[in-house]
């Protein structure tokens, strides 16, 4: 508990304040404070607000990805100069020249992973406040920011007859389980593995390249695909209704994110850069990063014709005198 | 003649003030042994931070060593590229053969790309 809670606690209190924040303006706007519609708005503007601040290092995780990419030809004219040679020098040898490249490209084999380990704590602890209202309610406690009224309020507020920190798991053990609480629960979770699976196939059907496609990767991927919802589907069954609204906002927010990048700027080389240059072309845009080198083309018979022809009568002109 | 029997004592004196530098070495090596392997390829630069270290303390000795590997470390950073960056030559020399194996590792003879030869035939 000590040390990991200790590591959490800053992030808790950002975390927790600002659900805070928001369910104040809430109810100041004029919405029942113990409404638990007021605590699902003040969960979704908490995830808007969250999402929002880590774009830059989605944005960062994006291009260290497409730097790995861009570097792939390079490792593996790499890998083919140092075939065969396995003895520790030649392995040292090539270890080096791995770090020159990577220097090159300006990337790391751990900058693709740096972005998702600073959105860990985040996560985190959204996830541990909202986890943890009932043992807190229990204690006579509050989280962070929130005071121990806070915590009774938002535990205690229902949607649809649901409260927020019911669990489906509770619900069909108590022996009188809550028709609302299983039917809430069933559409959050649905809505939340959903959102994984839409999210993850969109990107494997439209964002990646056809060696990545044809890859030794790709098995796993297609794995991943089918367990991760499922594993979110059973843990879902053991979230408060609280967590599960956080996860499907969340969820929700990155399969927006997901379609705004494949759309607008996809991985070079895919499907969806195909696609993207299509609209460009129907647009009369030349194909994506290739701006300067197309445009002279399309004008450049355009420009020199005029100009042999008003050439030719200032030579005319020039001769006579 | 006065000087002649002085001449163990600065050996000794000598092997004494190395104790720091072989303590470290030791401690490097241990280091290596044992938590390198857990972290797998991460680095940034080559050598690695610790292959670094145990150079610079080889090369330089304990003091000038651990100030080197200790700049090294914090070069190491999220903005920082890596790529190749290696111990600044020492005063130490060493009889053939008996070059620390470290040295030998951490300056691997990198051989010309294929393309790079084909080119220099072709010009």
């Amino acid at each position: 508990m000590g040390f990991f809670d200790t590591l959490l606690w800053p992030f808790r209190q950002v975390v927790s304040w600002i659900l805070w924040a928001f369910h104040e303006l809430f109810s100041r706007l004029g919405m029942d404070p113990h409404s638990g519609w007021t605590w699902t708005l003040s969960i979704i503007f908490l995830v808007l607000v969250i999402r929002t601040a880590l774009i830059p290092v989605f944005v960062k995780q994006i291009k260290a990805q497409r730097a790995m990419q861009a570097l792939q030809p390079d490792l593996r004219k790499l890998q083919a100069k140092y075939k065969g040679k396995r003895d520790q020098l030649s392995q040292q040898a090539m270890v080096a020249e791995q770090r020159e490249l990577f220097k090159k490209h300006k990337t790391n084999p751990l900058s693709s992973c740096l972005p998702i380990l600073i959105q860990m704590p985040f996560f985190f602890a959204l996830f541990t406040v909202l986890n943890n209202t009932a043992i807190a309610k229990a204690a006579g406690e509050g989280i962070g920011a929130l005071s121990p009224e806070h915590v009774r309020s938002f535990d205690d507020s229902s949607i649809f007859g649901a409260r927020l920190s019911d669990t489906f798991l509770a619900t069909i053990g108590s022996g009188s389980p809550s028709v609302s609480v299983i039917i809430v629960a069933l559409i959050m979770i649905v809505a939340m593995t959903a959102s994984q699976f839409i999210t993850q196939k969109q990107i494997m059907s439209k964002n990646m390249t056809k060696e990545a496609l044809e890859g030794p990767f790709m098995q796993q991927q297609k794995m991943m695909l089918y367990i991760l919802p499922l594993v979110f589907g059973i843990g879902g069954i053991n979230f408060p209704i609280g967590v599960l609204i956080y996860w499907t906002a969340t969820n929700l927010w990155t399969l927006g994110q997901q379609f705004y990048v494949i759309r607008n700027n996809p991985t070079p080389g895919s499907q969806a850069e195909k696609e993207l240059n299509e609209r460009r072309a129907a647009k009369g845009l030349p194909p994506v990063g290739q701006k300067k080198a197309e445009a002279p083309v399309e004008g450049a018979p355009v420009i020199a014709e005029p100009k042999t022809q008003r050439q030719q009568p200032q030579r005319k002109n020039r001769r006579k005198k | 003649m006065a000087g002649e029997p002085r001449q163990p004592l600065p050996a000794l004196l000598r092997r004494a003030l190395d104790v720091p530098r072989q303590l470290l070495i030791l401690l490097l090596k241990a280091y290596r042994k044992v938590f390198s392997p857990l972290y797998g390829d991460v680095c940034r630069y080559f050598p690695s931070c610790s292959a670094y270290a145990l150079e610079a303390v080889t090369v330089h000795g304990a003091l000038k060593g651990a100030g080197l590997a200790a700049w090294r470390v914090c070069r190491c950073h999220p903005w920082s590229h890596g790529g190749i960056d290696h111990v600044p030559p020492g005063r130490r020399i060493w009889p053939e053969g008996k070059t620390p194996k470290i040295m030998v590792m951490n300056h691997p003879p990198i051989p010309p790309d294929d393309d790079a030869a084909d080119a220099a035939r072709g010009a």
